[in-house]
């Protein structure tokens, strides 16, 4: 059994058991010890004494050689039960006379001679030597040997009694501490009794009785306090957690009214989206709509103003431009509109090309002709030579310059207007610098932070007096945002203004996709000295006012025009004719503009024609997926028509290898819009 | 000193007459005993040596000696049966302070001055006179010869089976003033003083 496992109770009764016991039977032993010790001791002196009177009495004896007194004498030692052998030795050591009372001889531990006075425990016996004197002499020696009986005797009875004290003694603890221990026990027994109510059935106004104040009346004590915290701290857990009930409830609540409220955020959201995509869907309907109308008052006046320029009509040749002034403005705000909505909803991509930034500067300037006569402006263009190609959506930066040069002319009146175009190396990268500074009414510090924002011109009234959308500087900033430049405004209310717009020499692209085709630098802009021959242009559009423009247009650049209002009729014409060049429309009845370029492209004869799209439909990559080679947007920019035309035709004449001279990308770059704010259709 | 160990009973008792001779001659003699003279002479140097002892075990009256050193005086009336035994016996022997002094007298000599007298068989005839000369005088009278104890003298030396015993005369003794050890008389024969005698 494992000692430390015994019960408390068991525990107390043993170490009483052992402490007495062990205590008694010390104290008895060391009593027998003592007592023993001293028992022999008292033998050892009642011998001497024995042997001293012995010798006495058989001195005269001895003297007297008597053997027979002498032996007498030893013989009164019967009465002494433990003396086994008495011997009187001669002087010279011989045996004189001797007492065995067995009578059995010589015990074998006798000892041959005599010896010094004395005594000795020997071989379990006691022995004694004393001369035997007669008036001082000595006259012999008396050896006297006792077994020691008495001693063994008693220690043997004292021994059986000790035992049976130490017996009895310990009945009489076990029953004495068997009582005393519930002194101990029966606190600590309540305590646990207790304590196994209070962990079995959680019971905590359970409280342990305190006995007495002793160390266990103090534990109870302590128990019972901790107790009643533990009983306060229950009570405020509960309250606690049922508080937390009400508040996981109430929560719970919450969770399910927000849960409901994001669904209805999640079905406004989607409203809101749908919203969205019907308002881009409408502007893009709108500015078809709007477009189209367009696009006949714009071409009609222009061929108007040249037939009146023609005939003379002065007069009537000022309202004509008036009209077409009107309406040009009229597509850049709707250009303009466009742009932002696709930039908003982040369908603009980047087109980038290499392409050589004098001659875009120069054009561009050339194209602001007008603007800068306006207000009687004079322009300064500083370009140094070290400034020569560029890697960047080459229409995005020419729109920017436009915006930042046409918004100097708007606002200066009789003032200089300098573009300083500079390269520079800064953290590590090739940057261009584009400086627009005018010498107009400035932007005041105020205004300079709303510069950049949609729809916000500098003052509300600026829109009435110098017309605009305010939408050309935010476009322009999301634009050089988009090439990862920076521009920047310095000015000062009548002081003038400065725009410095930065860009990377090279710029990059974040993902794979957006570019597609690369300007293979700059293709001739001006126009060809050649005689015109009456090359043949297939013009393929429902719309009739288009074809009858496009045709009149055509005619006067020198070709010969065929239109076709209609898929099959365009695909048959093409056969019949093999036109230089066909420019085609994607919205048609029945069968719309990419099916027919699908089908001219996958006709082997007709494959090598260039197509031209010119169309309202905003889908430039599929065009070119398609195989157009160039595309352009409703309203047509005759400028631009004329010069693609022109190079093809003069392709055509010069080289022999056509397939070359048609590949996209060397096309590509004619699509730019010289004037209005023309945007690469590209999603 | 040649030291006999008893192997046999019979032996034993063959020798135990030589050997108490030895051993009485050694008592007497001490550590210092010199080689016997002859076996004759044994006899008497037991003898000499139980003359010693008895002067032991017995008290003299108060007033018998001058001195406490004064030497004990033995007188040997008669026929001397010691020869020089017995001087060479008590030569260094001494009882207290007391040496010994030995006297060889004659009858008719003054035996006043002796306080042992040894009384040799050749005076038998003369023995009621001696001993009626030291009447009231505090001297041990020691015999050799059969019945000298019942006449009168003190102790009277015997020798039975090989073996020298006494007796003792105690109202002579007491006559003598002479105290005699209790442990002397327990070894002694006591005899009675006859009737005769009674003086």
């Amino acid at each position: 059994m494992n000692l430390q496992n015994l019960s408390i109770k068991g525990k107390l009764m043993l170490i009483t058991m052992l402490t007495s016991s062990a205590a008694l039977v010390l104290s008895s032993a060391s009593f027998l010890i003592y007592d023993l010790i001293s028992f022999r001791h008292l033998l050892t002196l009642d011998l001497m004494t024995q042997a001293q009177i012995i010798g006495y009495n058989s001195a005269a004896a001895m003297a007297f050689r008597d053997e027979a007194a002498a032996t007498a004498t030893l013989s009164a030692l019967t009465a002494k039960e433990d003396i086994v052998a008495a011997v009187l030795y001669s002087p010279d050591g011989t045996i004189f006379a001797h007492y065995f009372p067995n009578g059995a001889g010589h015990p074998s531990t006798l000892p041959g001679r005599s010896q010094e006075n004395g005594y000795r425990f020997e071989g379990g016996y006691l022995e004694v030597f004393r001369d035997v004197t007669l008036n001082g002499e000595r006259v012999g020696t008396l050896f006297l040997q006792s077994d020691q009986r008495q001693w063994s005797v008693r220690a043997r009875r004292y021994s059986a009694i000790v035992g049976i004290f130490v017996l009895i003694s310990g009945l009489f603890a076990l029953l004495v501490s068997s009582q005393l221990q519930r002194l101990i026990s029966r606190p600590i027994l309540h305590l646990e009794n207790a304590m196994r109510m209070v962990s079995t059935n959680k019971n905590y106004e359970v409280r342990a009785t305190r006995f007495y104040s002793d160390e266990i009346g103090r534990l109870i004590d302590g128990f019972n306090t901790m107790l009643s915290e533990i009983q306060h701290r229950d009570t405020a857990l509960q309250r606690a957690n049922d508080e937390l009930k009400t508040r996981t409830g109430e929560l719970e609540g919450e969770i399910t009214h927000r849960k409901r409220t994001q669904e209805e955020l999640l079905k406004a959201k989607h409203a809101a989206e749908d919203a969205s995509r019907a308002k881009s869907a409408f502007l893009a309907n709108m500015s078809h709509e709007l477009r189209t109308p367009l696009n006949a008052i714009i071409g009609y006046s222009e061929m108007l103003e040249e037939e009146t320029r023609d005939s003379g009509k002065l007069e009537n040749q000022q309202d004509l431009r008036k009209i077409q002034s009107a309406g040009k403005h009229l597509l850049s705000l709707i250009n303009d509109v466009l742009d932002l909505s696709k930039i908003e909803a982040g369908k603009m991509g980047l087109h980038l090309e290499t392409f050589d930034v004098s001659l875009m500067v120069e054009e561009m300037v050339t194209t602001l002709q007008p603007a800068i006569a306006k207000n009687t402006n004079n322009v300064r263009v500083r370009l140094p030579d070290d400034v020569s190609m560029m890697r960047a959506d080459a229409t995005k930066v020419r729109q920017i310059l436009f915006n930042l040069m046409s918004n100097a002319c708007k606002f200066t009146d009789h003032g200089t207007i300098s573009l300083d175009v500079s390269q520079s190396a800064m953290e590590g990268q090739e940057w261009i610098r584009f400086r627009v500074k005018d010498t107009g009414i400035g932007i005041s510090a105020k205004q300079q932070g709303k510069l950049f924002q949609e729809f916000s011109q500098a003052d509300a009234t600026i829109s009435r007096k110098y017309g605009g959308t305010g939408l050309g500087l935010a476009i322009s900033h999301r634009f050089v945002q988009m090439m990862k430049g920076r521009i920047g405004v310095e000015s000062q209310p009548g002081q003038g203004s400065t725009f410095t717009v930065y860009l990377p020499a090279q710029v990059t692209l974040d993902t794979a996709e957006a570019a597609q085709s690369e300007g293979a630098g700059a293709a001739a802009a001006g126009s060809s000295q050649h005689k015109p021959e009456l090359d043949t242009i297939l013009v393929i559009d429902d719309d009739p006012a288009v074809r009858d423009l496009m045709s009149r247009f055509l005619t006067k650049l020198g070709f010969r025009a065929v239109a076709a209002a209609s898929a099959e009729e365009g695909l048959r014409l093409a056969r019949e004719v093999s036109p230089l060049v066909i420019t085609l429309d994607v919205i048609m009845p029945e069968c719309d503009g990419w099916t027919v370029l699908r089908k001219l492209k996958s006709d082997p004869h007709l494959a090598q024609i260039p197509v031209i799209m010119v169309t309202v439909v905003d889908n430039q990559p599929m065009g070119f997926d398609l195989g157009a080679s160039n595309y352009l947007i409703k309203p047509v920019d005759r400028d631009r028509l004329a010069v693609l035309i022109e190079k093809y035709r003069l392709a055509r004449s010069s080289s022999a290898s056509e397939a070359k001279v048609y590949s996209r990308p060397a096309a590509s770059r004619e699509e730019r819009r010289p004037i209005e704010a023309e945007v690469s259709r590209r999603t | 000193m040649p030291i006999f160990v008893p192997r046999d009973k019979a032996i034993m008792r063959l020798l135990r007459p030589i050997i108490a001779m030895g051993i009485c001659l050694s008592m007497a003699l001490g550590a210092s005993a010199q080689a016997l003279d002859s076996s004759d002479s044994s006899e008497y140097l037991i003898k000499a040596g139980f003359i010693y002892n008895f002067a032991k075990l017995v008290g003299w009256p108060q007033g018998a000696f001058a001195q406490p050193d004064s030497p004990i005086v033995i007188g040997i009336l008669g026929t001397d049966p010691f020869g020089g035994i017995i001087d060479r016996v008590l030569a260094d022997k001494q009882i207290d302070a007391r040496h010994f002094v030995i006297k060889r007298l004659k009858w008719g000599m003054d035996l006043k001055g002796c306080d042992i007298l040894f009384i040799g068989s050749s005076e038998a005839v003369h023995l009621e006179e001696v001993l009626h000369a030291l009447k009231g005088l505090p001297v041990l009278t020691i015999g050799e010869t059969p019945g000298f104890a019942r006449r009168g003298c003190i102790i009277n030396l015997i020798v039975e089976d090989n073996k020298v015993r006494f007796e003792v005369n105690l109202d002579a003794a007491k006559q003598a003033d002479l105290n005699i050890s209790s442990r002397l008389l327990a070894l002694a024969r006591i005899i009675p003083q006859s009737a005769a005698d009674v003086r």
